[in-house]
């Protein structure tokens, strides 16, 4: 069995925040940028298969999404399925695209996510905002999500060396990443005062902690080796996938200052890419809250276990200037995070990056190996990718 | 069999061999008053695991109308009497005009001891979290929160309502799981004893607070939820109760009690919420 090499052969986005428009529109422009940014010919009939990742928030069309989705964006006729994985959605879209190629009965393959959340009242908007964490037992306790990774907070400042003003410097590094991108959601910068002075959402997490609601959706095509010249001579290759999941709720975890899906997602993405943490260049890093960055760099292996705080307060994962440049696109807390969209609007800022195509002044220099990271709800479940401009 | 008073479960407690009284600390006016997310149902609750804890083993108890039934049977593990059993059950549940509760030997005439302690509670805060439950509980109310189907609620309801684990071998699991590690069934049912510390703890501002709680939670100042590393070994989430003074921190005891924590489709939803020690 020869297995094929997969690539990333064009990627486009909606701006992220708050959009006029709605589900069918958001796609199709989302689609026809991914389009557009292939180099060379490319035809929407070309595709096998796709794969579009949403939590379908609001219900609006809560059954069959996917297929109103690629009948508005001349994708006529391709089998397609809607990937639920809470915010991991489009993670875990783009991994079934992946193997879908990997598997040998696809060549072309799309992979996307979308999410409308701004058309809601703010009652339903909660209400969406919690289904995918525990519902019985957490949710019964009162709990959100900023609430759960509130307790999160609390306890890694409990046991390590950490406490809020760390994350308030994530904050602000990714708020001055934010500014720079065009299709963030927030982009403006934030002072250290400000963000540590914000109005208190679950104690110890402010307003500055978290990430907003936003409209958006981001579309990717990959491609198969033996196709890929017909597209492009500067793929993006994906070189390890990585996927786990975790207990729901979080009493049933032994620790929760740890998400241990990401740490396994990430030790089979970099097993299969055959790189350590330290190769990476550039990461974009699910920070649905500045804690869940925290965390994520000991659980990447940026950091060691309980050093998060200090990785935080001595920026390294600022741009440019650390060891790894840590969500050059503004994260979740400043890039916005329409659910659904997020993880493959990783891989569009992954694939821009790679690619040297990024503009004001946020180009990670010489960036040649790139991590994303995509968490479900409170680590339930989470999809890790590595890619880079050498295809091993 | 030893008499006295006491505070339980966060109520006020008198108990001799033939009764046990149990009243809100909250009063108005002069008149016991629930609090917050008190009702007669928790009130008996709260009686019949005092009794429990003297060796008094009741086993059929006649409720009196106001006390919810099934929820006190998940939590106690008490039978109501029916007309088969009444004549057999030897204790009745009163209840009184205000937020009282007496458990009683049937039959027995006595003279019931009156409790002087209480917290004066605010006339505008008693009367809108009052009215927020009435709201929230009728008919045509349609909860913005977490859909928690009666069912599922009633298939959680002893592990919610009386702390019942699941022993695997050596582990023990709270809230039970369907099918044990090996995936087979397993009953091995154990009662967890209600106590924890505090592991970690939030508070919601009422904006962030889910939205079945958004009736009460600007009354409330928010919600207090902590994660519990309980006395037997697992884990737990739960809802503070009454803290609107407390400061809480990691490693402070809490005992867990029953309370209402939100109303559905009709139905109150009642569990197991925290109370510092």
């Amino acid at each position: 069995l020869v297995m094929v090499d997969v690539a990333v052969v064009g990627a486009g986005q909606t701006k992220y925040g708050n959009h006029s428009l709605g589900l069918k529109g958001m796609w199709a422009e989302a689609a026809l940028n991914a389009f557009e940014s292939v180099d060379g010919d490319f035809s929407p009939s070309q595709i096998d298969e796709a794969f579009i990742g949403s939590i379908a928030f609001g219900g609006s069309q809560l059954g069959n999404t996917a297929a109103l989705l690629t009948e508005h964006s001349a994708m006529d006729g391709v089998p397609v399925r809607r990937v639920e994985n809470a915010c991991a959605s489009s993670g875990f879209a783009f991994r079934d695209a992946w193997m879908a190629i990997k598997s040998g009965q696809a060549d072309v393959v799309v992979a996307g996510g979308i999410e409308k959340m701004n058309d809601l009242t703010p009652e339903r908007k909660r209400f969406w905002l919690g289904v995918s964490g525990d519902t019985e037992w957490e949710r019964l306790a009162g709990l959100t999500f900023p609430g759960t990774y509130a307790l999160m907070a609390r306890r890694h400042f409990h046991e390590f060396d950490s406490n809020h003003d760390d994350l308030v410097h994530i904050s602000v590094k990714n708020h001055a990443h934010g500014a720079m991108n065009p299709l963030a959601h927030i982009q403006k910068q934030v002072s250290f005062e400000k963000a540590a002075g914000g109005f208190m959402v679950a104690d110890p997490l402010t307003l500055y902690d978290c990430c907003p609601t936003s409209d958006g959706a981001s579309c990717v095509i990959l491609a198969a080796d033996h196709v890929v010249k017909q597209f492009t001579d500067t793929p993006v290759w994906v070189r390890g996938s990585g996927a786990a999941s975790d207990r729901l709720a979080l009493h049933d975890r032994p620790s929760i200052t740890q998400i241990k899906a990401t740490a396994e997602a990430s030790k089979k993405a970099y097993q299969q890419s055959g790189i350590t943490p330290r190769d990476i260049d550039l990461a974009e890093v699910h920070d649905c809250f500045t804690i869940a960055e925290l965390m994520a760099t000991e659980d990447l292996g940026f950091a060691k276990r309980g050093e998060g705080g200090a990785f935080a307060r001595e920026g390294r994962g600022v741009l440019n200037q650390g060891d790894v440049t840590i969500n050059s696109s503004g994260g979740l807390k400043s890039k916005g995070h329409p659910l659904g969209a997020t993880g493959t609007g990783q891989i569009v800022e992954v694939f821009k990056q790679l690619r040297g195509e990024v503009a004001d002044g946020r180009q990670v220099r010489d960036a040649e190996t790139a991590l994303t990271h995509n968490v479900g709800g409170s680590g339930a479940t989470c999809a890790v990718h590595v890619l880079g401009r050498e295809r091993q | 069999m030893t008499s006295g008073t006491d505070v339980w479960k966060g109520y006020l407690l008198a108990w001799d061999e033939p009764y046990t009284l149990i009243q809100s600390p909250f009063a108005k006016d002069g008149t016991r008053v629930f609090g917050a997310d008190s009702d007669y149902t928790t009130l008996a609750i709260a009686a019949l695991q005092h009794r429990n804890t003297l060796g008094e083993a009741i086993e059929c108890i006649s409720l009196a109308d106001g006390v919810n039934g099934s929820i006190f049977t998940m939590a106690t593990g008490v039978e109501m009497a029916d007309e088969v059993t009444y004549d057999s059950c030897k204790w009745d549940l009163l209840i009184g005009d205000d937020a009282t509760v007496v458990l009683i030997q049937r039959d027995v005439q006595i003279e019931l001891p009156e409790l002087e302690t209480h917290v004066e509670v605010d006339d505008d805060f008693h009367m809108a979290i009052a009215n927020a439950w009435e709201k929230e509980l009728q008919d045509g109310h349609v909860s913005q929160g977490a859909y928690v189907s009666s069912s599922q609620y009633i298939e959680g309801g002893v592990a919610r309502m009386a702390l019942s684990g699941q022993q695997f071998g050596e582990l023990l699991v709270w809230p039970p799981r369907q099918l044990n590690e090996k995936g087979l069934r397993e009953d091995g049912r154990v009662s967890l004893t209600p106590v924890g510390n505090v592991a970690s703890w939030t508070k919601l501002s009422a904006a962030g607070a889910p939205s079945e709680f958004s009736l009460r939670a600007p009354l409330l100042g928010g919600l207090t939820t902590v994660l519990l590393d309980l006395e037997d070994g697992p884990k737990g989430v739960f809802l503070m109760v009454d803290d609107e003074e407390n400061v809480i921190k990691i490693g402070d005891s809490v005992e867990l009690v029953v309370r209402r924590i939100y109303a559905q489709e009709g139905m109150i939803r009642y569990g197991l919420r925290g109370r510092i020690i």
